[in-house]
C-alpha cells in the first residue's frame, strides 16, 4: 500500500544538552553619557527610569518611554542593620535596610534560627555590610551568567567632583572587577544557585589604586564583591569605594590628593566623600546615580541551556520516491518519467514531524531541495529545542 | 517569511508548529511526535526538463535552484503535498482525486457561481432549493435539513488517463482506502449522504479545523468502491477507478442561529433562486479533502449563505 508517513523506531531518537554563550558588551556612555550632557539633571536621563517609592532605579539601553527600549540592569543600595553607618537619621534608612535584608534573603539564606545573615566574603568571612546590587535583566543573562567572563570597570579618580558622565580626567584612574576565579573556584552555598567573587586589579592608572596591590599579580587583588551566576546579580561591596582611611580598599593614586575617597552621590560639599560617608545623607536613586556615573564599562557572557530532541529521519532507498504534488502528475501520469521502467524522482523541500493522530507538530525546512530517487538513501536530523 | 539562504550548507529551519505548541502547553502527553512525512509545497515538477538539450545533469536544474521559504508555525499551511512511498519503482501513472459533478445531475453538481452553496437555515433552503420556474438548483446543500435534498458532494479517485483503461483494475497499491476531510469546525459538519448522521471528528486543531477520517472498512456510507467500470458519461475518472467518497455538510448551529460570523468573516450578494435574486450573507470557505495513503489533494470551495 502507498503511504506518506514513516515511523520513528526507538533508535531514531536521541536528546542531548548544549549551553550557548553571548557576548554582552555595555558601553558605560549608554549608562551615563549618551543621554545626559549638560541641561540635563543627573537622574533625569531619558535612559533611566525611577520610581515614587525610590527604592531602585531601572538602566535601559534607549529612552524608555520607547517601546524599543529593553531594560538592561537596575541598580540599588542597602546596608545592614548592624552596619556603622546604619543611623534613624539617615536618610531612607529603612528602605536602605529593607534593601539589603531582601537581597540577602534572597542571596544568602538564613541561619539555623531563620535570621536573615548578612553577605560575607568567602574568601576571607568578612561580613559585606555596606553594599550596591546591581541586578541585570534576563533578557541579557538568559540563564546564567557564564562563570569566569564577568568584568566591570569603575572609576575610582578620588579628586574628582561628581559629574554627569565623566570629565576626560574622571576616569584617569580605574579599576576592574571580575570573577577571574569563576570557571574554577566558585561557591555553592547559596539559595539562589552559584556565586563567584569579584576582585578588583587596577586597569588605568600609573600605580597600584588598591591596598596592598601589586600591578600584575592577581594575588594581590582583593575580594571586592560577589557574583551570583543563575541570580544574575553583582554584589559590590562599599569598600571600594572607601579609601584606607575609611576602612576601605582604595590607597592614593599618584597625582590625586588624599582622601582618595571617589565621590559617589551628587549631594553634599566636594569634601564628602567616599561611599560611607555618602549613604547616610543620600537617597538610593542618589547613590544609584553615583554608581552609574562611575561605570566604564562592563561586560559578560550570558548562558542559554538548551535542551535538544533530535529526530533522524531516516530515508531509505524505497521511500519517499513519488510526490502527491499536483504538478508531479500530468493527465495522471508523472511527469519526470517517459516509460514506466524510467527511476522515478522527487524533490523534498520540508519534513513534517507528526503525532499519531497525524497532526502536523513541528516542521523543518530545507535551505534547497533534495533530490530523491530510489539509488539513494538520506538521514535527516531535525532538532527540537526546548 | 523570507527565503533561507542556500548560498552554503545545506541548512535545516525547523519550528514547532501552532499545533505543536497547544499540545505542549496543555501537558497531557498529547505532544508526541512518532512518525515524520516529506513535503515538496515549494516544488514545480513542471520545471523539470526531460529534453534539455545539454543532457540528463540538467534536467533537474531549474528545480533544484528553487529558493526555499522559512518554515511557517501554521500547522495548516505546510505539508500540502507529500511525498510517497511505494513499494514499486516501475508505475507510470499515478491516481488522483477529481470532483464529479455529473454522476447525479444536479445532486451532485457545484451551483453556477463555482460554489457548493450551504443553505444555513430552513429559510435559506426554501429561497435556493428551486428557482422561480420550480427546477431545481444545482449545487445546493441544504445546511439545517441535511436529508432534505440528495443534493451532496462526491469525489472519485483514480487513474485520470485515457492512456489505461477503465475496465483494468486500479492497482491495489494505488487504491485509496481512508479519506481525511478538512472543515472550518465554526462553519460546518460533515454528515453522511444517506441519513444525514453526523461523522465522528478526530481532531480539532487550535484554527478551528476539523479533521475527519473516514474509512472504507468502517466508513462504507462515506468510502466505497467504484464499481462502474465502463466508459461511462457519468464518471469523471477516465482510466481505472478505485474508492470514491460521497457527503453532505451540515451547517453549525452558529451559523444557523447567528450572524456573528457571517458579519465578521463574509460577506453579503445576490443570489438567484425562487424569489430571483435576493440579497444573502456568505462566508466562502474550502473543503479539503486529502487520501491518507496516497497523499493526494482537493479543495472543494464551498460557500455558506444565509437569507437576510
Amino acid at each position: 500500500m502507498a503511504t506518506t508517513f514513516k515511523n520513528f523506531l526507538s533508535n531514531d531518537l536521541a536528546n542531548t544538552r548544549t549551553l550557548l554563550h553571548e557576548a554582552i558588551p555595555i558601553t558605560g556612555s549608554i549608562i551615563s553619557g549618551t543621554y545626559g550632557g549638560s541641561g540635563v539633571a543627573i537622574g533625569s536621563e531619558t535612559n533611566i527610569k525611577t520610581y515614587g517609592h525610590g527604592m531602585f532605579e531601572s538602566v535601559y539601553d534607549y529612552p524608555y518611554l520607547s517601546s524599543s527600549a529593553n531594560q538592561i540592569f537596575d541598580v540599588t543600595v542597602g546596608y545592614s542593620s548592624t552596619s556603622p553607618v546604619s543611623a534613624s537619621g539617615n536618610t531612607q534608612n529603612a528602605k536602605k535596610i529593607n534593601i539589603y535584608n531582601q537581597m540577602a534573603q534572597y542571596l544568602v539564606g538564613y541561619d539555623i534560627t531563620g535570621s536573615i545573615k548578612n553577605f560575607k566574603m568567602p574568601t576571607d568571612n568578612v561580613e559585606m555590610k555596606e553594599c550596591y546590587f546591581v541586578p541585570f535583566s534576563r533578557l541579557l543573562t538568559k540563564d546564567e551568567i557564564k562563570k569566569g567572563s564577568f568584568a566591570l570597570e569603575l572609576s575610582v579618580s578620588g579628586s574628582q567632583t561628581f559629574t554627569q558622565g565623566g570629565a576626560a580626567q574622571y576616569f584617569v584612574d580605574r579599576v576592574k572587577l571580575t570573577d577571574t576565579s569563576g570557571s574554577n573556584g566558585y561557591y555553592v552555598d547559596s539559595p539562589a544557585g552559584e556565586y563567584g567573587v569579584l576582585f578588583g586589579s587596577t586597569s588605568a592608572g600609573a600605580t597600584p589604586l588598591l591596598l596592598n596591590e601589586t600591578l600584575g599579580t592577581a594575588a594581590t587583588n582583593p575580594a571586592v564583591g560577589l557574583l551570583y551566576y543563575q541570580a544574575g546579580v553583582a554584589v559590590l561591596s562599599a569598600s571600594i569605594f572607601n579609601s584606607s582611611s575609611l576602612g576601605g580598599l582604595i590607597g592614593t593614586p599618584a597625582g590625586d590628593t588624599a582622601p582618595a575617597n571617589p565621590h559617589i552621590a551628587n549631594v553634599g560639599d566636594v569634601t564628602t566623600l567616599g561611599f560611607t560617608l555618602n549613604v547616610t545623607g543620600a537617597t538610593i536613586a542618589q547613590m544609584a546615580d553615583g554608581l552609574r556615573n562611575r561605570i566604564y564599562n562592563i561586560s559578560y557572557n550570558n548562558t542559554t541551556e538548551l535542551n535538544s530532541t533530535i529526530y533522524f529521519c531516516r530515508v531509505g532507498h524505497g521511500d519517499f520516491n513519488y510526490s502527491s504534488n499536483p504538478t508531479y502528475l500530468s493527465a495522471s501520469q508523472i511527469r519526470v518519467k517517459t516509460r514506466a521502467a524510467d527511476t522515478p524522482v522527487t524533490y523534498f523541500t520540508t519534513v513534517g514531524l507528526y503525532s499519531a493522530d497525524n497532526e502536523l507538530l513541528a516542521v523543518a525546512k530545507l535551505s534547497e531541495p533534495l533530490r530523491k530517487d530510489p539509488t539513494n538513501e538520506i538521514t535527516l536530523r531535525v532538532r527540537l529545542d526546548y | 517569511m523570507g527565503f533561507l539562504d542556500n548560498s552554503g550548507d545545506i541548512i535545516l529551519d525547523a519550528v514547532l508548529t501552532d499545533t505543536g505548541r497547544m499540545r505542549l502547553a496543555r501537558g497531557d502527553g498529547s505532544f508526541k511526535i512518532v512518525k515524520f512525512a516529506l513535503g515538496d509545497d515549494e516544488i514545480n515538477y513542471e520545471l523539470y526538463n526531460k529534453n534539455h538539450s545539454s543532457g540528463s545533469a540538467y534536467y533537474d536544474l531549474e528545480v533544484l535552484q528553487t529558493p526555499v521559504l522559512e518554515a511557517f508555525t501554521d500547522n495548516a499551511a505546510s505539508m500540502k503535498s507529500k511525498l510517497i512511498s511505494i513499494p514499486r519503482n516501475n508505475i507510470l501513472y499515478l491516481p488522483v482525486l477529481k470532483l464529479n459533478e455529473v454522476f447525479a445531475g444536479t445532486d451532485t453538481a457545484t451551483h453556477s457561481t463555482g460554489y457548493f452553496l450551504v443553505a444555513v437555515n430552513t429559510a435559506t433552503e426554501d429561497e435556493l432549493i428551486t428557482d422561480s420556474s420550480g427546477a431545481s438548483i444545482t449545487g445546493i446543500l441544504t445546511g439545517e435539513s441535511p436529508g432534505r435534498s440528495g443534493s451532496r458532494i462526491r469525489v472519485d479517485q483514480g487513474l485520470d488517463t485515457n492512456a489505461i483503461s477503465p475496465g483494468r483494475t486500479l492497482d491495489p497499491l494505488l487504491v485509496e482506502t481512508q479519506y481525511l476531510i478538512e472543515i472550518d469546525n465554526r462553519l460546518g459538519h460533515i454528515v453522511s449522504k444517506a441519513d444525514a448522521t453526523p461523522a465522528s471528528i478526530s481532531f480539532v486543531d487550535d484554527d478551528n479545523i476539523a479533521s475527519y477520517y473516514l474509512s472504507r472498512g468502517t466508513d462504507r456510507e462515506y468510502v466505497s468502491e467504484i464499481s462502474d467500470t465502463t466508459a461511462s458519461t457519468l464518471q469523471v475518472i477516465k482510466g481505472p477507478r478505485g474508492t470514491k467518497l460521497n457527503f453532505k455538510i451540515q451547517s453549525s448551529l452558529e451559523l444557523n442561529t447567528s450572524d456573528y460570523l457571517f458579519d465578521t468573516i463574509g460577506t453579503t450578494g445576490n443570489i438567484t433562486g425562487k424569489n430571483g435574486a435576493t440579497s444573502h450573507k456568505q462566508i466562502k470557505s474550502t473543503v479539503r479533502v486529502i487520501g491518507v495513503n496516497t497523499g493526494y489533494r482537493l479543495d472543494i470551495p464551498i460557500n455558506f449563505v444565509k437569507k437576510v
